[in-house]
């Protein structure tokens, strides 16, 4: 897909984003809510249109409602809602859900996948708020979809619920289905993702595979300045800001060798010498935040 | 990624429609308040008139019919809008708010289904209602079946599909589950008690004269006008079905054009 944007009223939720997701692969959207994330997967699900741009999911335009039958039919997707028939029991809506798709899997192997094997007989309404929502994510799986939009599948798990919910995405991922995922957890896209867009006032501010996404392979080398070492005596280029020095390299191991041979050299102390890698949390608030490249 | 051909497995529209119906079904009456308010309203409503003697007079101005006589078709016709107007319309703010519309539309079934599973279901439960009242009004209240049966299954069916079409077109209007329930209640028990469902009205009063505005009292007639005694009357009511088939397409028009499958609250 590529050039989309949405527009309410004067508000533009979303600009000119683009990318693409190979077959098989992990995508995360990452971003904070509000950042366009669920109107860009609801363009791709084809459930709201789009003002410009094109899109292509599995061959088909989403907006097309001549083919939408045909494409859902290879879709599966999780909503952020919980949104399932009160009165029917967990076989039940699977059973009918499953009747929707030409090829479902077995309603037996998805109530065992979402670990909900207690509770195939019980209504729905007497289903726990987490239990509802694997129900939701078993309802997305069971017409054995070849790409899946998951929105926010772990907002609101406790922290034994989201293991769970990883690795059903990555038993997803290894049976072949492509999916999509947006979340504004850093941890669940790096742990989930082969690929992460962030994703910020509505625009896409960096993609890339998780360990190199915008300024993650710049190392942070910080110390006091040395009395009496004025900056321009520093072997290595760096910014001073009083007696605090700042680099930032990707050439970790020269610039580090310098200048501790330097300081070794001429018995200089280096106060305070530390060297950090960004976390993708560092990188995601700069990309987000208020000083963002927007 | 690559098209393959899709429609190899999948169940015949025809098939999708008759397990619609059966969800419907089994949703409809494992829900208590849809039950009730349908198909126990009408029942203990002609039963309490009964027993009670409100319904053991006679009409003089309706060719003196027998009061119980009158309430049979009455609460046949409140039968119908109960079902494919209130309870429906109620059930289908609840599916929207609750996000089920929307998870429905991103599903491969066709709207269409959908809608006509919904239909089919209240088509169902109203006729099923029909068959007990009927019963209950013959061997408890000795009230015969119409002369003119076919009459009365006309209107029945001619009210569900206007008021279904009434009810989906109301279910646009009401902004979130929790005004759903008052607000159509409301506005449905004013128009029955208007359109003379306690109280028969005569055609020439001032109330029937406001309640012709609607579309309530159009059913009444369309269900009574089998029973009616009167030499001259019709058992086809066919001005009143006439006014029901406008108000049905009225309805469908705004239906069509304001209906939403995602929750207001976005």
């Amino acid at each position: 897909m590529g050039g989309l944007s949405k527009r309410y009223g004067a508000l533009r939720a979303v600009r000119d984003v683009s990318f693409s997701v190979a077959e098989g692969e992990v995508f995360a959207l990452l971003g904070p809510n509000g950042a366009g994330k669920t109107t860009t997967v609801e363009i791709l699900e084809g459930f709201r249109s789009r003002d410009e741009g094109h899109v292509d999911v599995l061959g088909f335009d989403p907006a097309d409602r001549a083919t939408s039958r045909q494409l859902r039919e290879r879709l599966g997707i999780v909503l952020q809602e919980l949104a399932v028939e009160p009165f029917l029991t967990v076989r039940e809506v699977l059973t009918r859900t499953a009747g929707f798709y030409p090829d479902p899997r077995p309603v037996d192997e998805v109530i065992e996948l979402v670990g909900l094997d207690e509770k195939a007989d019980a209504r729905v309404k007497h289903l726990s708020g987490g239990q509802q929502r694997r129900l939701d994510v078993g309802l997305g799986i069971v017409g054995r979809p070849e790409l899946i939009f998951l929105d926010e599948p772990t907002t609101g798990f406790d922290p034994a619920a989201r293991r769970g919910a990883w690795s059903l995405v990555r038993s997803l991922r290894g049976e072949g289905s492509t999916v999509v995922l947006t979340t504004h957890y850093m941890d669940e896209a790096e742990e989930l993702a082969d690929r992460v867009a962030v994703i910020a006032g509505g625009r896409i501010v960096a993609q890339g595979d998780p360990a190199s996404l915008g300024s993650r392979r710049e190392v942070h080398i910080r110390f006091r300045l040395p009395d009496g070492v004025t900056p321009d005596r520093l072997p290595v280029p760096a910014a001073v800001d009083g007696d605090r020095v700042s680099i930032e390299t990707t050439d970790e191991v020269a610039v580090l060798h310098r200048l501790t041979g330097w300081a070794l050299e001429g018995g200089v102390p280096l106060a305070g010498l530390t060297v950090e890698r960004a976390s993708l949390e560092d990188v995601y608030l700069q990309l987000t935040g208020p000083q963002a490249p927007a | 990624m690559t098209r393959t051909a899709t429609a190899v497995g999948r169940k015949s529209d025809l098939r999708l429609v008759l397990a619609d119906v059966g969800y419907e079904q089994l949703a409809f009456w494992r829900n208590p308040f849809a039950a009730a308010f349908s198909v126990g309203f009408s029942l203990v409503f002609l039963v309490l008139l009964g027993v009670s003697g409100a319904g053991s007079g006679h009409i003089a101005f309706l060719g003196n019919i027998r009061t119980i006589v009158y309430y049979v078709p009455g609460f046949v016709a409140y039968g119908v809008m109960a079902t494919c107007f209130n309870v429906l319309a109620i059930t289908v703010v609840n599916r929207r708010e609750a996000g089920l519309l929307k998870r429905l539309r991103l599903s491969p079934l066709p709207p269409w289904i959908f809608l006509t599973g919904l239909f089919l279901n209240a088509l169902i439960v109203t006729l099923l209602q029909v068959v007990a009242l009927l019963a209950v009004g013959r061997l408890a209240y000795h009230v015969n079946l119409p002369h003119h049966l076919p009459a009365l299954f006309l209107a029945v069916v001619v009210g569900a599909v206007a008021f279904t079409a009434i009810g989906v077109a109301a279910s646009t209007l009401v902004p979130n589950q929790d005004a759903a329930g008052p607000i159509l209640s409301i506005v449905f028990f004013v128009l029955l008690f208007l359109s003379g469902l306690w109280f028969p009205l005569r055609s020439s009063s001032a109330l029937a004269r406001i309640s012709a505005w609607f579309p309530v009292r159009h059913l009444m007639a369309a269900t009574f006008a089998p029973y009616d005694p009167r030499p001259h009357a019709r058992a086809y009511a066919w001005t009143d079905l006439l006014v029901l088939g406008a108000w049905g397409v009225a309805a469908a028009l705004v239906a069509v054009r304001r209906f939403r499958w995602e929750p207001r609250r976005h």
